[in-house]
């Protein structure tokens, strides 16, 4: 008998989620999740139905990269969860918030090895910033609260909610709670005043400063912090991969991504400065493990909010444990107009000589406003090279995973975040044959998004360590795949072919112009 | 880089999981832990840990600000012993 204010903890749940500001789900349904589907479907609350659950979670972490609002996913016990874990990870390592709710076998068979039952909080520990087992309906309210605080506070990251089913079932007249308190967890970290003025003395003396700026300026919407910054001190920008959108490239301060695979002018800039302010970076091992890579003379000023990224790869001069964006509001009226001409048109003209050499014809045709999501592999730094890079969260790219399979599914999730954008996915044969089963929700959803599949029939990178490193005996990564223009016409998309990276601008500009979904095929 | 014998003492929430999660953030980096010890403290609700690590202080600082960033841990010391 249902008394007043009582619901299902399944219904408390989407409450929870709506409470949160949830309007998509992605997800993929089973035997231990239909009460909360039910209760999603009652809700009226948009669902996207992924074809694999790997697919559901990057729809996820591409919506939340594009908008900066957490994803939500939905799946059920089991391999549905399993199948999860490639996904959670890539969040994970780049810190994309994302809340996902997965069924579970009723409390009293967990441990049984029951049908469709896994251990969720032993298998998800490695690869989520928290996770929870619910134990009872009355748990729900105050548990998704928690999940959504803990997933967008901090470092953001993935968080994982176990429901069983009798648990969705039972009725419960908790209360949503007004705010979140959690006893142990307190993310918020400032600045001290002594690190804020040696912070702006450094600055303000440096000769040859720059910029270096990572996934955090990103994560922490800081991009107009650090452009202004940059104007005030003329201080030139490097980035990471994750930092792509920190500044405007067409800014003349602005040089590009640094690292092994990034432009000259970014990394000549780091491996001479004389003062390096890294903000929201990790440092790592492909921008810092390569020659000439880092001056080891230049001061290094560490910002983070994550206090275990300071001094873990790189030992440096100043760290500072803070929100990037607090950080340079607080530091700002102390910092100094400064010109440091010669050094900037150094750089400028290596700048300049890179571009002469390395024209740009896709990035002519793609609108500047374009959301480009890459998946892994040689063409992924082509995309960096070759798309512009005019705002934060316009370049989606899996970072630290490196996990093959995001491009085509986080194209899908920025297209349902970000509708009337222009949305291009760039991806290999490889990882086009790893995640293209969901080339159907494009599809389904009629999302303009323009999908370019770079066949090479080959794992291209993995090739050329092989030609490297190991005296050139290849193995393993001729890949025979289908004739990728028939396939997207058995999907009901266009298909289109482009013989060459030389007629990839023209298949483009004609594929974005039709404002429905696309597949471009470009044999190499 | 020189390795000691480093107790950490973690004060943390007294819920299922939590040991698991601290267990494996340490072990999960390859590092062997010497000696655990779990016990209730007064107030029923944390619990301290007492763990004998072999790392060098890098390391050790490393894993301690790592554990700082759980949601259940309240507190981490360490002393090297």
């Amino acid at each position: 008998m249902k008394k007043s204010g009582q619901r299902t903890g399944a219904q408390a749940l989407v409450e929870g989620l709506a409470k949160a500001g949830a309007d998509v789900v992605f997800g993929y349904p089973g035997g231990n999740v239909l009460d909360i589907f039910d209760a999603v479907r009652e809700s009226g609350m948009r669902f996207v139905l992924g074809r694999h659950e790997q697919g559901c979670v990057h729809m996820a972490d591409g919506y939340a990269r594009s908008l900066g609002r957490p994803g939500v996913v939905l799946v059920t016990s089991g391999p549905g969860l399993t199948n999860t874990i490639t996904g959670l990870g890539c969040a994970n390592m780049d810190g994309v918030p994302i809340v996902l709710v997965c069924g579970q076998v009723p409390l009293d068979q967990i441990g049984t090895d029951a049908f469709q039952e896994a251990d969720t909080v032993g298998l998800t520990r490695a690869v989520s910033k928290h996770n929870f087992l619910v134990k009872s309906a009355d748990e729900i309210p105050e548990t998704m609260a928690q999940a959504f605080y803990i997933a967008t506070h901090g470092k953001p990251g993935p968080v994982v909610i176990d429901v069983p089913r009798d648990c969705q079932r039972a009725l419960t007249a908790a209360k949503h709670p007004e705010r979140v308190c959690l006893r142990a967890y307190h993310p918020e970290v400032y600045a001290t005043p002594r690190e804020v003025g040696r912070l702006a003395k450094l600055l303000n003396e440096a000769k040859r400063p720059v910029i270096y700026a990572g996934g955090g300026v990103i994560a922490a919407d800081a991009a107009g912090d650090v452009t202004a910054l940059a104007h005030k001190a003329q201080i030139p920008v490097a980035t990471t991969m994750m930092g792509i959108g920190s500044i405007d490239e067409r800014d003349p301060l602005a040089l590009g991504m640094s690292g092994m695979y990034g432009a000259p002018a970014a990394n000549i800039a780091l491996s001479e400065a004389d003062v390096i302010l890294a903000l929201g970076v990790r440092f790592n091992d492909r921008t810092t493990g390569f020659s000439p890579g880092m001056s080891r003379r230049a001061k290094i000023v560490h910002v983070d909010c994550d206090a275990s990224s300071i001094n873990k790869n790189v030992t440096v001069h100043l760290g500072i444990v803070a929100d990037v964006k607090d950080l340079l509001a607080t530091v700002d009226s102390r910092i100094r107009p400064a010109e440091h001409s010669v050094w900037a048109a150094r750089l400028a003209a290596e700048r300049a000589a890179d571009e002469a050499r390395n024209p740009r014809p896709c990035a002519a045709v793609l609108p500047t406003d374009v959301i480009v999501a890459t998946d892994v592999g040689e063409h992924q730094l082509w995309a960096v090279r070759n798309v512009p890079h005019v705002y934060p969260r316009h370049f989606l790219s899996s970072g630290g995973m490196g996990a093959m399979g995001f491009g085509i599914p986080a194209a899908i999730g920025a297209a349902i975040a970000r509708p009337g954008h222009p949305v291009v996915a760039l991806v290999g044969d490889g990882g086009a044959q790893m995640t293209g089963e969901e080339l159907a929700v494009a599809v389904e959803h009629n999302l303009a998004v323009v999908f370019v599949v770079f066949v090479n029939r080959s794992l291209g990178l993995v090739r050329r360590m092989q030609d490297e490193e190991f005296g050139g005996r290849r193995f393993a990564t001729d890949l025979v795949s289908p004739d990728f223009v028939r396939l997207a016409r058995a999907y009901g998309m266009k298909g289109v072919r482009a013989k060459g990276v030389e007629s990839l601008p023209s298949a483009l500009a004609r594929s974005l112009k039709s404002k429905s979904p696309t597949l471009v095929e470009v044999i190499l | 880089m020189k390795e000691s014998i480093y107790r950490l003492c973690c004060y943390v929430e007294n819920k299922p999981g939590v040991l698991a999660r601290i267990v494996g953030l340490i072990s999960g980096r390859g590092y062997n832990i010497q000696t655990l010890n779990v016990g209730p403290t007064e107030d029923g609700t944390v619990s301290r840990m007492k763990i004998d690590v072999l790392g060098s202080e890098r390391v050790v600082n490393q894993i301690i600000l790592q554990l700082r960033n759980c949601v259940n841990v309240i507190e981490v010391t360490s002393r090297r012993r």
